[in-house]
């Protein structure tokens, strides 16, 4: 969160080789974009940098202080080295004390979760100085009886990367860092559970929760989830016309979850709300329609073609028309038109049926 | 969302007002402010003096009082049926053990304490009468602002809250800021271990503080001086109440806030102490920006300690030269707190660079065998007695892999086992961390576990990996609290070998 200095693009050396960079970038960025990898754990480029896990430092020159990448700004002329000794040595020691303060495996590396735990991975590609647990008094919520979001302390590494997502992104602020030191945790006021919150149930945290310590209740567990082969299939939400892109996740021909498409890849920015995040249960549900009814003389509902549906839709409009006059209709379109569907609705109504009683739901 | 605004600067206040955090004051005091529920209570919950409600007497675990029997002391009152917390050091080494009773006042078991004696010719001059005139004030009205920086870097005045900086540079920095909403700060959240000067100095010479503020608030053309003060000083704030009233016609434009800590070492931490002003949780910023850049509220801040500040105005009335020369191997007089193993125990003005013979001669001599001592805070680790004669100053101390740090000088006899003491520094470290960065959150815990697992089983192994965590500490921590939070175990280990080797039994 150094100054920014000067305007425009200018050269910095990164490991020695000469590469562009624009104002107000930080060492971070420029790094990814040259192809360079430093680790992050506490970053989300949707949240201002914390510099917290201090996972991605890197020596400066003229900076006594090893500095975190993904907080430093570069400006002219800044030389920058990402790989070390000294570097090097600072991830063995500060990821052995992750790992004591972290549930592990049999192998002594943090234990995998449903969803990806990048504090394993980047274990696995390093020689962590083995030591003792530091067991951290850390209170979790078991209480908690939404249906949602799952917690878990022990593999929570406090790079307050939810709490900062709940507030900087949301705007909601349902939860928090509370206690202090080794106590730290994340909590809500009061301790209560989320439905008890301002929560909405977007599930970004989880999203953007780096060790996996969040997860979705409803989704199957590691195990089920290694079991089978699981299929991703990229679609757009279908719940309103904003379009966010999403994830399937599917597995034996099921839904068994949904996530956000990566954070810059996408319109959405890796947001969703909580209906384009949690609720796909209807996908398989018994009561789902999957083919045109309509309803019988027997007053019951029967299968049909969607000419023969249709067919019978439009004489009852007309048949209204006819007896009470066209006013006597009114169009109401769903939330979940697009701007398009909206326009041919209207149109229906005014060229097709002639009346200007058109509606759409979200509008009100 | 909303980071700064008047009605989150008054979350934490609210909450102690309602009697400490629960559920329903938080809901309270979010309907009143508009600030959500989840932040007043993490808030709140950083703070140990109202994240759990409810009245205890709370006894203090800081080293000198452990050494003077604290323990026992809350042994005693958990035995005549009290409710006891242990508190971190309540900044009365001097009168050590101590305590503060259910209703947050002030009770010691030991000595009365000593300062030096009345003497005009010492800079702070604790024992000497206030000046309500003020003379300091107006000559930096006459000189101009730039002249009373030149002032201060002639008198060499570095800060007095442990870093040793030059303070000049600071109020150059403020200065050439562009913004011109601009903020002076004292820091007065004396909490390192050992450490009760500027305690002595709010309750004589409060004025002395409060004239260095409006020179520094002339100077950098602030409106508004915050003094952060921690909560336990109960006297000490009506002190600066008293004088703050008494000094309305002198501080004209300029409004004196006293805000009040609420239990965090770490809030001492210049950029901890902001977020906490900010009412938020006290953990510190990345630095750069600096205070005098991006200080409270953003804006540039001139950030000072205490003895620093009250300094400023006898430099401004004799001279800046005249202050340098009260020094010896560094510019000015300082004030030391001593106690632990000493006969007179207390604050005594000295000359920057006293050797700890000389301060403990003032202080009434040694007390039994002295072992070792601490000469600047849990920070500062511990020296042995071979170094009875180094000048405590900022230079040498740091050449000898110490630091003078906050000046409190603590002296250990052969009566304290040094595992022991190193444990006791440990705890209070692993307590204080604030939690946001591993290197310190995970290496303070780690280090106390390991260091209460030698003195339980003797075993050297338990303390092999502890360098390589203090090198990690040192290195990868955000703030100054985890970069030396290593130092008692690593000057311990370095200069009692013998107290570190493998033990048979507990002891
Ligand atoms: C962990 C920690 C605790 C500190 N506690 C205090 C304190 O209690 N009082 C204080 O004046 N400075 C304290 N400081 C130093 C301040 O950060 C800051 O340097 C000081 O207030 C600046 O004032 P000065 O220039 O007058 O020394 C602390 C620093 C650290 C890293
Ligand atoms: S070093 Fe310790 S006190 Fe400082 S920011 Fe990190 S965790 Fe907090």
């Amino acid at each position: 969160m150094n100054e920014v200095i000067g305007t425009g693009t200018f050269e910095i050396e990164l490991n020695g080789k000469t590469v562009k960079a624009r104002v107000g970038e930080t060492v971070v960025e420029v790094a990814r974009r040259e192809g360079i990898d430093i680790p992050t754990l506490c970053h989300d480029p949707r949240l201002d940098p914390a510099g917290a896990c201090r996972v991605c430092l890197v020596e400066v020159e003229g900076q006594r202080r090893m500095q975190p990448g993904c907080a430093w700004r570069v400006n002219e002329g800044m030389k920058v080295t990402t790989e070390s000794p000294r570097i090097q040595r600072h991830r063995e020691v500060l990821y052995g004390l992750y790992q004591a303060d972290h549930q592990l495996d049999d192998a002594g590396l943090p234990v995998p979760s449903a969803n990806e735990n990048q504090l394993r991975s980047l274990c696995e590609k390093t020689d962590v100085v083995s030591l003792e647990p530091v067991e951290a008094p850390r209170r979790g919520r078991d209480h908690d009886v939404n249906p949602y979001i799952q917690f878990n302390p022990d593999l929570c590494i406090l790079c307050a990367r939810c709490t900062r997502y709940c507030d900087e992104v949301e705007a909601v602020s349902a939860i928090t860092l509370a206690w202090r030191g080794g106590e730290t945790t994340i909590s809500t006021a009061g301790e209560r559970g989320l439905l008890d919150t301002s929560c909405e149930l977007c599930g970004g945290c989880i999203d953007t929760c780096p060790t996996g310590a969040l997860i979705e209740k409803k989704a199957p567990p590691l195990v089920q989830l290694q079991a089978k082969p699981v299929k991703t299939t990229r679609s757009t939400c279908n719940f309103c016309g904003v379009g966010c892109q999403l994830d399937l996740h599917e597995q034996g021909g099921k839904v068994v979850k949904i996530t956000s498409p990566p954070v810059g890849e996408t319109l959405n920015d890796g947001n969703l709300c909580v209906k384009g995040r949690f609720a796909y249960d209807f996908i398989n549900h018994e009561d789902r329609i999957t083919e045109p009814l309509v309803r019988g003389e027997d007053g019951e509902l029967h299968p049909t073609t969607w000419e023969h549906a249709l067919q019978v839709a439009t004489q009852g409009l007309l048949k209204v028309r006819e007896e009470h006059g066209a006013d006597a209709l009114g169009f109401i379109s769903s939330s979940r038109c697009t701007g398009e569907e909206n326009y041919l609705m209207q149109k229906l109504s005014r060229a097709a049926f002639g009346t200007n009683n058109i509606h759409q739901c979200a509008a009100t | 969302m909303k980071r700064h605004g008047a009605n989150r600067e008054q979350i934490i206040e609210l909450l102690e007002h309602e009697g400490g955090v629960t559920e329903q004051s938080v809901r309270k005091v979010s309907g009143e402010t508009g600030v959500p529920e989840a932040d007043i209570w993490g808030a709140g919950m950083f703070y140990s003096l109202i994240n759990q409600p409810g009245k205890r007497v709370r006894v203090c675990d800081g080293l000198t009082c452990q050494m003077m029997g604290a323990e026992q002391l809350a042994e005693d009152l958990k035995e005549s049926g009290k409710e006891v917390e242990r508190v971190i050091c309540l900044g009365q080494c001097d009168r050590a053990p101590a305590s503060l009773d259910e209703t947050m006042n002030l009770v010691t078991y030991g000595k009365t304490t000593h300062i030096s004696p009345e003497n005009s010719d010492l800079p702070m001059n604790l024992g000497g009468a206030e000046d309500m005139a003020w003379s300091a004030l107006a000559k930096a009205r006459e000189m101009g602002a730039e002249a009373v920086i030149e002032e201060l870097k002639a008198a060499g005045l570095q800060g007095r809250g442990g870093a040793g900086f030059p303070a000049h540079f600071k109020w150059s920095s403020v200065r050439q800021q562009v913004d011109q909403e601009r903020y002076v700060v004292c820091n007065a959240d004396e909490s390192e271990p050992g450490t009760f000067k500027d305690r002595e100095v709010l309750l004589r010479r409060p004025h002395l503080i409060l004239e260095g503020l409006a020179i520094a608030a002339h100077v950098v053309h602030a409106k508004d001086i915050f003094i952060y003060i921690r909560g336990e000083f109960t006297n000490e704030i009506a002190s600066l109440k008293k004088a703050v009233a008494e000094a309305e016609a002198m501080l004209g434009d300029v409004t004196v806030h006293i805000a009040k800590g609420h239990g965090a070492y770490i809030c001492g931490e210049e950029t901890a102490l902001l977020e906490s002003l900010e009412g938020k949780r006290g953990m510190p910023r990345l630095k750069p920006p600096y205070p005098t850049e991006q200080g409270f509220r953003n804006k540039p801040t001139l950030m000072h300690n205490v003895e620093t500040i009250a300094c400023v105005p006898s430099i401004l009335r004799r001279g800046g030269t005249w202050f340098q020369e009260q020094g010896r191997t560094e510019a000015g007089s300082k004030l030391y707190c001593i106690s632990g193993h000493v006969n007179n125990p207390g604050v005594y003005e000295a000359p920057l660079g006293i050797t700890l013979d000389e301060l403990v001669e003032l202080a009434g001599g040694y007390d039994g065998n002295p072992n070792s001592f601490s000469p600047g805070g849990a920070s500062s680790g511990f020296l042995p007695m071979k170094y009875r004669d180094l000048p405590l100053d900022y230079k040498s101390l740091a050449d000898a892999g110490s630091m003078l740090g906050s000046a409190g000088v603590v002296v250990l006899n052969d009566t304290i086992d040094m595992a022991q003491a190193v444990a006791w520094q440990l705890e209070f470290f692993e307590r204080e961390s604030c939690g946001q960065c591993a290197p310190c959150r995970i290496g303070t815990q780690y280090l106390r576990r390991q260091v209460h697992k030698y003195l339980e089983t003797g075993t050297v192994d338990s303390l092999k990996m502890t360098s390589d965590v203090s090198w990690e500490m040192e290195e990868g921590s955000i703030c100054g609290l985890g970069m030396v939070a290593f130092k008692p175990l690593q000057t311990a280990q370095e200069h009692f070998p013998e107290a570190f080797q493998k033990r048979s039994e507990k002891q």
